[in-house]
């Protein structure tokens, strides 16, 4: 297993000495053989607290998160001198939900290759990956040589997901990757993620709000709630089986279609359709 | 980051947290000046007592204000060490003749360099420096074989400790008042009674408003400013940059990659707060009404008087001894 997090527990301490349980007991098993998870729950469920342990970037306050066969723990720095927590960012890559948080260099070229380069990779050869991401992230490399503060919302978010798949890790987390991004730009991510699980075989993890997205790309759902994980499994069952109201959640939009017309029609649909033209073709077959 | 006490309010109800904030700065002011005005330890170790007084009277812990002056700790021990070493006035207290040869300098060398590998693995660094301090001290006095290179002499006077005391303790005063002030204050309420009293300023033209204004949009957005460099750190950190480690030269990308993200956040987030503002219809300088009005009550005026005694008090102590 790539990542194995153990009994985790995490608080956040305020100056005041009042403290905030984020995350509790979670234990959770995630594999870098071409998974794609989606992370969902509600606003402060503890979702960005749990991507942020994927890579050491915060570490529990209790229990043991496994990546890559180092152990993390509370003052893992403290008691073994010799640990190096930073080759793991490289491996679990994690993409922050707003861009401005990271891009800072004068163009977008060297925002780019600056991962790359502090993990040790040479310029021109991080040059050539760069050359080759802000295609598949949907610019053109006309892009490479302007300022990453001119650019728009989406296009910025296209260059800090650029600039984390630059560094090749084997794991892919995002933050809220389509937020703030029109339908057309979202969908088009959201196949490039798609892309990346498939014909890279790289394990791609996304937290997200939107419904639609989890049911139609995930092959597995985490379900976040009041920092417990409820709910790790297979989409298709959450969405059936599950009481999604009591974790604020609601059904997919084509899942909906699919119940009203079964009302309405007063037929029984047993295979849920993935898309639209399942849908069609279901609905044609019973007619 | 977690430390800084300096500037935090922290909920309570004694006397302290009842008394309007204009009374507050003014008695601290006239309290400052009566700890300035003081010349000798003895005074100043009862108005040192005074200040503890009011603390227990005020219901706040002594410990939160040692937190506070935990930043300032080095400055005081500086300041102590060379008033007690190089004030040559007084009767002759104590002195000690210190020999360097060429043995003991090389020793000397050597526990430093064992201090500068072991303090990372010592919980209390300050407590440690000193016994290494003391050993270093202790072996230049003792022990001396070898070549002799130089004789110096370490002597204490008593003018050098007294002046220690006073300096230290005058320090220890200004900065509990003012953390005191902080602590019982909310931050809004602090702005507002300077924005009273600096009313009288607008004779030159100078705005009391907008400088409240100012004063409290900064304290404001401190706590979110650094919200803001802990998600930048991470977002960084998970690109490879390591915050710990890395060589100086690496220091500086990582001190770039902070800050310019951290530029951009501010003046977005400035640009921000002036549109709300104005959507909001701010207009800078036009009359407006207070939702808090500030309450002057007996306890401010009682609390006035003492201080103006306490600077009148200081005076006379001064002028007649």
């Amino acid at each position: 297993m790539a990542i194995k997090f153990e009994r985790v527990n995490f608080e956040y301490i305020s100056a005041d000495g009042s403290s905030f349980k984020a995350l509790k007991d979670i234990n959770l098993e995630i594999s870098d053989k071409g998974e794609f998870i989606t992370l969902i729950g509600e606003t402060g469920s503890g979702k960005s607290t749990l991507v942020q342990h994927m890579n050491a970037l915060i570490k529990p306050s209790s229990g043991e998160v496994t990546v890559y066969g180092i152990k993390i723990y509370k003052d893992v720095k403290k008691k073994d001198r010799n640990v190096k927590l930073n080759p793991l960012r490289q491996k679990v890559g994690l993409v922050f939900q707003f861009p401005e948080y990271q891009l800072f260099e004068e163009t977008v070229l060297k925002d780019i290759i600056f991962g790359p380069k502090n993990f040790g990779v040479k310029e021109d050869e991080a040059i050539i990956r760069a050359k080759e991401i802000i295609k598949l992230v949907g610019l053109d490399e006309s892009y490479l040589e302007r300022s990453p503060f001119n650019l728009s919302g989406g296009e910025k978010k296209r260059v800090s997901i650029a600039g984390i798949l630059a560094m090749e890790p084997d794991i892919l987390v995002l933050d809220e990757p389509t937020s703030g991004l029109d339908p057309k730009g979202r969908d088009a991510l959201l196949e490039l993620f798609t892309s990346i699980h498939n014909e890279l075989g790289k394990t791609v993890i996304i937290i997200t709000h939107d419904m639609n997205t989890v049911y139609k790309y995930a092959s597995r759902v985490l379900v976040m709630s009041e920092g417990e994980l409820v709910f790790d499994g297979d989409p298709l069952k959450l969405f059936t089986e599950k009481n999604l109201v009591d974790w604020n959640l609601d059904l997919p939009e084509i899942i909906e279609i699919t119940r009203q017309l079964e009302d309405k029609l007063n037929i029984k649909i047993d295979k849920l359709p993935r898309n639209v033209d399942e849908l069609f073709n279901i609905i044609k077959g019973v007619l | 980051m977690k430390n800084i006490i300096i500037g935090q309010y922290i909920p309570g109800s004694s006397f302290l947290y009842k008394m309007d904030p204009r009374s507050k700065i003014i008695a601290l002011m006239l309290l400052m000046v009566s700890t300035f005005v003081l010349q000798d330890v003895f005074h100043i170790l009862i108005m040192l007592s005074l200040v503890l007084l009011m603390l227990k009277i005020g219901g706040i812990e002594i410990g939160r204000i040692a937190r506070g002056l935990r930043p300032i700790m080095i400055l005081l021990i500086f300041t102590f060490t060379f008033q007690i070493l190089f004030v040559k006035t007084g009767t002759l207290l104590y002195d000690l003749k210190l020999d360097f040869s060429i043995y003991n300098l090389l020793i000397a060398v050597g526990l430093f360099l064992i201090f500068i590998f072991t303090r990372k693995f010592m919980r209390f660094r300050l407590l440690y420096f000193i016994a290494f301090a003391a050993a270093i001290i202790a072996l230049f006095s003792l022990y001396s074989p070898g070549l002799h290179l130089a004789t110096r002499n370490i002597q204490v006077h008593t003018d050098g400790v007294s002046g220690a005391f006073f300096i230290m303790i005058r320090l220890i005063i200004i900065v509990t008042l003012s953390t005191v002030l902080t602590l019982t204050t909310k931050p809004t309420d602090l702005t507002l009674g300077l924005e009273q009293l600096l009313k009288p300023l607008s004779i030159i033209k100078i705005s009391s408003e907008e400088i409240a204004l100012i004063i409290s949009i900064s304290l404001r957005y401190i706590p979110t400013l650094l919200d803001e460099a802990n998600k930048i750190m991470l977002a960084q950190a998970s690109r490879g940059v390591d915050f710990n480690e890395g060589k100086l030269k690496d220091k500086v990308m990582q001190i770039i990659s902070l800050l310019v993200p951290m530029f951009i956040i501010s003046f977005k987030r400035s640009d921000e707060l002036a549109n709300a503002m104005e959507a909001r219809n701010f207009v800078p300088g036009e009359r407006r009404t207070r939702l808090h009005v500030l309450l002057w009550s007996t306890i401010d005026t009682i609390v006035i008087i003492v201080s103006a005694l306490f600077v009148a008090g200081a005076i006379w102590v001064v002028v007649v001894w």
